[in-house]
């Protein structure tokens, strides 16, 4: 109705398309460092990771480097332990991290506390990976003082009960320490957002807390929520630092076995590295377009 | 018998007192508006009628039933908020629909419902928008719609046109007073604007810091406040303090010219020193001839306000206002000019009872 008849162009009205085909658009002058920045840092490691995939020891080209992923199970079990440390740590850290960040804007906390809990995120989100990991190990670890703890004083050999931190899970609990934060980071000024009307106006026409967030507050957040699992997932896929300080090359990810490949003496095949480095590229790239996909269904709203 | 009463309801936040004894009875159909400056407890009398406070003394009684200690979702009440109150994630549709979407009524009576109620509002055919393709005062509507849904007993709208702008702000009043009678609908309108207050209410209730100053039709409200606040608060006032000279004549003395006043002066002296009031509708400049409560006065500025044109004048220490409706062929005095300004007895309010202060 009336929207259609202000919105419709009146194509009387529409300026001479003369000149315009010949004139460049200095609007997107601003736009340039983006593009720089995108193409340096993004698009030409991207091709060139392309490019080398598909280039053998001698310089030609070859599907070597990519049918060598898919012998023997070692390459294909790094992509799986990889993948699943990312989904239990992005949906764990997700859901933790969102219940921590009610807690602290919702749950009526004084204002200090919530000021240093955010600060205290902030940090611990960049900073957190490398010394928990030593941390973790210090009291987890086979050396570790809890480990030698119970075993002294419980007489328990943990490790002989087939305990061990070096496991996905292990690496899950390190990765955990700054999942966690980063989530509760994001999702605080998110929570804030929701209006104490909302709420109120859901009571007042006979809603419940339950009703609230099925139909309101969790719709609200889903964009931000989707948004935020998957940073955490890429953050957890693209670890290497906290994982290779926490286990060595116990666990086989994908970075770890990059790592090996590109810069190792023994396993040197740089190719390989490539190959697999694409792999984690297409990984990536898929869950963004399932992010986006599922964003837009989520953010319909707000268009 | 009330069909809302509001008896006894205090309200206290920790030191802080919002609403004291407050009392009143509103009938079926009515429409009361609170009035008062910002911080006078008025939305918190209203939220403890929609539930969201629980008064800390007296009892809410709607339609016979005690509702004091109801939850909000338990009461027959729709309440329209000051902004941005609408689900921004649900259309308009939706929106209207929720509560009987959460009443677990069948979809087709909702469609039903919804499309009732965008008539009502005047929008039919904006049931599938989302709120933020709507203007401030369309989604005001929408709210007015979403909180009529469910048929409640009362309608509660806290400042609900405070956002918006002037205009809008006086048709919307207009509408929503349109739809109230219509459906006569028992409802509060909170706000601090006075000129909303006397249109749109049945009866209007004053308040300041907490308490009820004075409660009437606008017209009472308007032309015989009660008080001083609530003469000063509602339209504009010129306010003067006065020597008593004869009590029993009714004179009283400003800046050394005689006015006689109607209202009893028995509780004064002679000597004594009193505030009166005259609205600036009620003084006129003096015609050749007048006698009583003539006053010299010189003239400071003169404002045209469309409608009428406010002049205005001083006298002695006292600077007052006299509003004249426009006429094109009106013949206005010159700033500066020396002229005599008049009023009747009973133009001159005594806000705080006569008495002295
Ligand atoms: N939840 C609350 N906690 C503490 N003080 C409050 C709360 N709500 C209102 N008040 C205080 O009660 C008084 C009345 O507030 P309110 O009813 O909102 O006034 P109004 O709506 O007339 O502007 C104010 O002094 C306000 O600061
Ligand atoms: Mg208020």
């Amino acid at each position: 109705m009336s929207e259609q008849s202000i919105t419709r162009q009146n194509p009387g009205s529409a300026p001479p398309a003369r000149s315009s085909r010949f004139k460049i658009n200095w609007d997107y002058l601003g736009l340039a460092p983006f593009f720089l920045f995108a193409i340096c840092f993004l698009l030409l490691p991207s091709a060139s990771i392309f490019v080398r995939s598909f280039t053998g020891t001698d310089g030609s080209f070859t599907f070597d480097n990519i049918t060598a992923i898919f012998q023997g199970r070692d390459f294909i079990n790094a992509y799986k332990t990889s993948l699943s440390v990312s989904v239990i740590t992005a949906v764990g850290g997700g859901i933790f991290g969102f219940l921590l960040a009610y807690a602290v804007i919702l749950g009526g906390l004084p204002r200090w506390a919530r000021s240093f809990m955010l600060t205290f995120s902030g940090v611990a989100s960049n900073f957190a990976g490398v010394p928990l990991a030593f941390a973790f190990i210090a009291t987890m670890g086979n050396a570790g003082l809890v480990t030698q703890m119970i075993e002294s004083i419980f007489n328990v050999d943990l490790r002989a009960a087939g305990f061990s931190i070096y496991t996905i899970w292990g690496l899950s609990i390190v990765y955990m320490y700054f999942q966690f934060p980063l989530m509760v980071l994001i999702m605080a000024p998110a929570l804030d957002g929701l209006r104490k009307e909302w709420k109120e106006a859901c009571e007042n026409l006979g809603g419940t807390e339950i009703h609230y967030w099925r139909y309101i507050a969790l719709p609200i957040l889903m964009p931000t929520l989707l948004g935020t699992m998957i940073l955490l997932f890429g953050n957890a896929f693209g670890a290497y630092a906290t994982a290779y300080a926490f286990s060595g090359s116990f666990i086989n990810l994908v970075s770890i076995v990059i790592g090996a490949q590109i810069q190792g003496d023994v396993l040197y095949n740089p190719g390989l590295g490539n190959a697999l480095a694409l792999g984690m590229i297409l990984i990536m790239s898929v869950t963004m377009i399932g992010y986006i996909a599922m964003g837009r269904r989520a953010a319909r709203w707000q268009r | 018998m009330a069909f809302l009463d509001i008896i006894n309801v205090s309200k206290t936040f920790g030191k802080t007192t919002a609403v004291k004894d407050f009392n009143l009875q509103i009938s079926k159909g009515e429409l009361v508006s609170f009035l008062g400056p910002s911080g006078c407890g008025k939305t918190t009398t209203l939220r403890m009628v929609a539930g969201f406070e629980i008064p800390t003394e007296g009892t809410v009684v709607i339609d016979g039933e005690d509702v004091t200690n109801k939850p909000p979702n338990q009461r027959p009440v729709g309440m329209v908020f000051q902004a941005y109150a609408l689900f921004p994630n649900m259309t308009v549709a939706d929106n209207i629909g929720f509560g009987m979407k959460i009443a677990k009524k069948p979809q087709e009576e909702i469609d039903q419902r919804v499309d009732e109620m965008l008539d009502l509002i005047h929008m039919p055919g904006f049931g599938p928008r989302y709120p933020h393709q709507l203007s401030g005062g369309q989604q005001q509507r929408v709210a007015l719609a979403r909180a009529l849904a469910l048929r409640p007993e009362v309608l509660l709208l806290d400042e609900p046109l405070s956002a918006l702008d002037a205009k809008i702000r006086v048709s919307l009043r207009a509408e929503i007073r349109a739809i109230q009678q219509k459906l006569a609908i028992t409802a509060i309108y909170v706000t601090h604007d006075q000129e909303e207050a006397l249109s749109i209410s049945d009866r209007v209730v004053v308040m300041n810091a907490g308490y009820m100053e004075q409660v009437g039709p606008p017209f009472e409200i308007y032309n015989f406040p009660k008080t001083e606040f609530v003469a000063q608060f509602v339209g504009t006032l010129n306010g003067a303090k006065v020597e008593v000279i004869d009590p029993a004549a009714r004179i009283v003395k400003m800046d050394g010219q005689n006015i006689q006043i109607a209202q009893n002066l028995d509780d004064t002296h002679s000597g004594d020193i009193i505030n009166i009031a005259i609205r600036p509708e009620r003084i006129t400049l003096a015609t050749e001839g007048m006698k009583t409560n003539v006053l010299d006065v010189k003239i400071d500025t003169i404002t045209f306000l469309g409608s009428i044109v406010r002049i205005q004048v001083v006298l002695g220490e006292y600077s007052f206002f006299l509003d004249t409706f426009n006429n094109p062929y009106l013949e206005l005095p010159k700033i500066g000019d020396i002229v005599k300004i008049t009023f009747t007895d009973e133009a001159v309010l005594l806000p705080s009872g006569g008495k002295r202060n």
